[in-house]
């Protein structure tokens, strides 16, 4: 593995920063920074509140502003970073901590709100503000006089603030802000066609899903309060992005890891949180472009790639890493070669890449695992916008020709035995009886539980409250009602 | 402006706050505003808000010590104005504002609108003192409105008599309790077991009051069958946990046992209330075993001994009830419109109300932690703070977070999504609805984007708590 620095351009001394022909000293250079910083998260988080606000007090923008004033957020942020990534550059990727203030402070305990500019934060946030751009310009046209169009960009701009938050967070804190705001725009847009009653599951699958490893990180970030005494992330680690050192100590380290590998996995799609993203293709193609091709279902791995000095420590996250990349890898592989739907294909085809993306971090390949990242949500997000007029091309092809192209050629499985073929045939029909398995043997029992519970807790408060003389008669008939409903 | 001086314009302001709504309510009575009794009322409710911020302001400019008037028994004085009581009473005045705001007209009678100004004038007179007996006359004011509207309701005998039934044995144990600090108080060294057994009395009617599991059934109940706006009045100041703070913290011992088993119990109850939200079949059931779960937080938060536990308590109190009041609203608003709401299917309601779903997602949001939000930073608070001293306790807040979290997700789907009845007609918000729900809103965004004022001064109050001997 190449070591970032070594591929930058030669260091400058740091007393004298020659930029753009203008000589800056060391400590304008940090102001420069921290404003260019500060840019890339507030420009598109004033996009939200100009086009969230006017719709909240009943005054919507017009489709053009809307766009327009996305388009703006995400393109300045997107100069801003690039303008970092160059004084980045100069600078032979040195970190810079940009301290914005202290949120609120109890006793010892303080909120501070700090970002980080170093070689994994700045070009991720160019690369995904440009996405998020691109993405926008697209969506401007796709989405015209769709009734949902400012919902769709007010979620655009949320989901940008909230990655560009994630991405350039300098504490744990601030991350898990960020990671929330990724949680729910993602929700909302799956949801985005709500008048479809299976967008509305989706959506509430994919939510629980989040909220469930959301614990993970949760958890994470305050064993770290609890090992260092802060969130932030340079107590937590010392030294330059990919080659920082530890300052956990080595058992509670493992545990951190351990719950940031229970968080990625559910952002990430791993198995066996990985059924809520075929479904998630209900949102529209854009957000499903943005969010399961490109950003979101690499967030859980830029979670990893920005903690993983407390993965170096910890031998026991990095096997399970591999373990669940590899397997959710080979699992999304199968599964996808069955899908009869373009959009699930693509779905499950993230999911694999994802999975070896984990595999790599966990092997330490990190570089190696940003580049896949970046050129990964590139491709899938370019496959994604393109699949519903490629779909339409190929239509008018089969037209043209008076017959069907034909699918695929060689692969991996005609190596198999036939009766082996059948039998993954058969196990990928069924997404590896994943769902099947969690609804039988977690979620069901589980729901059964509860709404047995709530039926006794109705039946009880139905006794209380019935007038004493017909007492008898109503509970006993609250409890039959009760119980067919539980079992309904 | 000198101490002195201060301290009467503090008194004055209170005053103020306590009267305005009984002014009010005699107005109404009288038949001064008879086609538009919310005029008067809403008034009232401004004069309220603006004199309590008007208090906080000057309490803040103030040494920040606790302000006493009158006779001293046990363990508070007759009228006592220190930071709980700075912060709550704008909390309470937006509450009440906000609810007699966007009361449908319907409901909004002259009898319903003076229950309700006495309900707020007995709130603000109890979150205004410290006084053991003065708390139990109290709660008898604070409870009758609720009992007497939701008996009243259509179908509310049910939720009265469940009411009735956790209420009664509330105020006698507290009653009992209260006597028996009065006569051993605790607050002094060498205090007996007389003392101690009114401490335990005390502490069971807090967990009726508070609809603690195993007294918890009348929480789901009054939200199911009295008008939200007596629900709401009731359970959101959350008089309980007020009283825990009076007679429970500060005792010369330490923090007191029953106190330790009220936390237990409540994260208990969190935990229990967000599972059974998830299950819930109607959006009055959702919003009930929410806003037990969400209110037992509070009192899991208020056994610690560290200001940043009491301060995430705080924090809570108010942010929780002011999302679920908001919740609680669009709820009204919807039924008000549609009748009662199903959570077991979609319900397609989202072209009907566009602007209620806004608000509903927010406030839901604002209720399960939203970065930005005073609830995120109530959770971060409660949960660093329980952490620090017991791993349990942060670990069930977190689980309880989550939970509610689905709950509140799966209930907002469930209202507005789905397929929407193609000939039903569309129910634009209200512009007073929208001016109630945009001002609660915005205070909890505000509060969360700009914390360090609130949290400062509920430092400063948490720190006299656990200093009091």
């Amino acid at each position: 593995m190449i070591p970032l620095q070594n591929i930058s351009l030669p260091p400058v001394p740091l007393a004298v920063l020659a930029f753009d022909g203008l000589a800056l000293q060391a400590g304008t250079a940090h102001d420069v920074i921290s404003l260019l910083v500060v840019t890339q998260l507030a420009a598109p988080a004033l996009t939200l509140v100009a086009i969230g606000l006017p719709a909240l007090l009943g005054w919507p923008l017009a489709e053009r502003t809307t766009t327009r004033l996305v388009g703006a957020g995400f393109t300045t942020a997107f100069l801003a970073s690039l303008a970092v990534l160059f004084v980045l550059i100069m600078r032979g990727f040195a970190t810079e901590v940009v301290h914005v203030g202290t949120w609120f402070a109890v006793g010892h305990h303080e909120a501070t709100i700090e970002l980080v500019a170093d070689g994994l934060s700045v070009p991720y946030v160019c690369f995904s503000t440009g996405l998020c751009s691109l993405v926008n310009a697209f969506a401007g046209k796709y989405l015209h006089r769709e009734p949902g169009f400012t919902r769709f960009f007010v979620l655009l701009a949320l989901f940008g603030t909230g990655m560009n938050l994630m991405v350039l967070a300098g504490s744990i804190d601030v991350l898990f802000a960020g990671w929330e705001f990724l949680g729910i725009s993602s929700t909302l847009l799956i949801g985005f066609f709500h008048e479809r009653s299976n967008a509305v599951k989706a959506a509430i699958r994919a939510f629980t899903t989040y909220r469930i490893c959301d614990v993970g990180l949760l958890a994470a970030a305050v064993m770290v309060h609890r090992a260092v005494g802060s969130g932030d992330f340079e107590r937590i680690f010392a030294g330059t992005w990919p080659n920082a050192e530890c300052l956990v100590p080595s058992g509670e380290a493992t545990v951190i890891a351990i719950l940031l590998v229970f968080a990625a996995m559910g952002k990430s799609a791993q198995v066996p949180f990985s059924n809520w993203l075929p479904r998630a293709m209900e949102g529209p193609t854009p957000s499903s472009a943005i969010f399961y091709g490109a950003l979101s279902i690499h967030a859980g791995a830029y979670v990893l790639l920005r903690c993983e000095p407390l993965l170096d420590a910890s031998l026991l996250a990095r096997v399970m890493l591999v373990v669940v990349g590899v397997g959710t890898a080979l699992h999304a592989s199968a599964v996808g070669r069955v899908q009869t739907d373009l959009k699930s294909m693509l779905a499950y085809a993230s999911m694999t890449q994802a999975g070896i993306i984990f595999a790599e971090i966990g092997c330490g390949l990190r570089v190696v695992a940003l580049v896949h990242i970046v050129s990964h949500a590139i491709l899938r997000s370019l496959q994604i916008l393109r699949s519903p007029s490629a779909l339409h091309d190929r239509h008018e092809l089969e037209a043209a020709l008076g017959g069907h192209l034909g699918a695929g050629g060689w692969s991996l499985r005609m190596l198999l035995p036939v009766g082996w073929q059948q039998g993954l045939y058969r196990v990928s029909l069924e997404r590896g009886f994943e769902e099947m398995a969690a609804m039988r043997l977690v979620i069901g029992p589980v729901w059964r539980l509860l709404e047995r519970i709530a039926a006794a807790e109705q039946a009880w408060i139905d006794w209380l409250g019935a007038e004493r003389a017909s007492v008898n008669e109503n509970a006993r008939d609250s409890i039959v009602n009760r119980s067919d409903g539980a079992r309904r | 402006m000198s101490s002195e001086s201060l301290h009467s314009s503090l008194l004055c302001l209170l005053a103020a706050v306590v009267a305005a709504p009984l002014v009010a309510s005699a107005a109404v009575w009288l038949g001064i505003s008879a086609k538009s009794p919310r005029t008067p009322a809403v008034a009232a409710m401004i004069v309220s808000l603006l004199a309590s911020l008007a208090m906080t302001y000057l309490w803040n400019l103030d040494s920040g010590e606790a302000i006493e008037f009158g006779d001293q028994l046990g363990g508070g004085s007759f009228v006592c104005i220190d930071g709980i009581t700075v912060v709550l009473m704008p909390y309470v005045s937006l509450v009440q504002f906000a609810i007699l705001l966007v009361a449908p007209n319907r409901f909004l009678d002259t009898s319903a609108t003076v229950r309700i100004l006495l309900a707020v004038a007995a709130t603000f007179a109890t979150f205004s003192t410290a006084h053991p007996l003065a708390l139990v006359v109290l709660w008898i004011a604070t409870a009758l409105p609720t009992w007497i509207s939701t008996r009243n309701t259509p179908g509310g005998q049910s939720a009265a008599r469940v009411f009735a039934i956790a209420i009664l044995p509330a105020i006698v144990c507290l009653a009992v309790g209260t006597l028996l600090m009065v006569a051993d108080p605790p607050w002094a060294a060498g205090s007996g077991p007389m003392g101690a057994s009114g401490g335990w009395l005390v502490a069971v009617a807090v967990l009726i009051r508070k609809g603690i599991v195993p007294f918890h059934s009348w929480y789901p109940a009054l939200f199911s069958g009295a008008p939200l706006s007596s629900a709401l009045s009731a359970t959101m100041p959350q008089v309980g946990s007020y009283t825990a703070v009076r007679l429970l913290i500060g005792h010369a011992d330490g923090v007191a046992t029953e106190l330790v088993v009220l936390s237990q119990l409540a994260l208990v109850t969190a935990v229990y209330g967000g599972a059974l939200a998830l299950v819930q079949r109607d959006l009055r059931g959702l919003i009930g075993t929410l806003a037990m779960s969400q209110s037992a937080m509070v009192l899991a938060g208020l056994a610690g001994t560290l200001p940043m536990e009491l301060n995430g308590a705080f924090c809570v109190w108010i942010s929780s009830g002011l999302a679920l009041t908001g919740i609680g609203l669009v709820a009204w608003a919807l039924e008000s419109r549609a009748g009662p709401l199903s959570i077991q299917t979609p319900q397609g309601r989202f072209r009907d109300s566009p602007a209620l779903a806004c608000f509903f997602l927010l406030f839901g949001l604002a209720t399960i932690g939203l970065p930005g939000t005073l609830s995120f930073v109530a959770d971060d608070l409660i949960v660093s703070g329980s952490l620090d001293e017991q791993l349990h306790a942060g670990l069930l807040v977190i689980a309880a977070t989550v939970l509610s979290g689905v709950a509140v997700m799966r209930g907002w789907f469930m209202i507005f999504g789905g397929p929407a009845a193609v000939d039903g007609p569309r129910h634009l918000i209200l512009p007073r609805e929208r001016i109630a729900m945009t001002v609660v809103l915005a205070t909890l965004f505000v509060l969360g984007l700009f914390p360090a004022p609130l949290v400062g001064l509920l430092e400063r109050a948490a720190e006299q708590l656990l200093a009091t001997p």
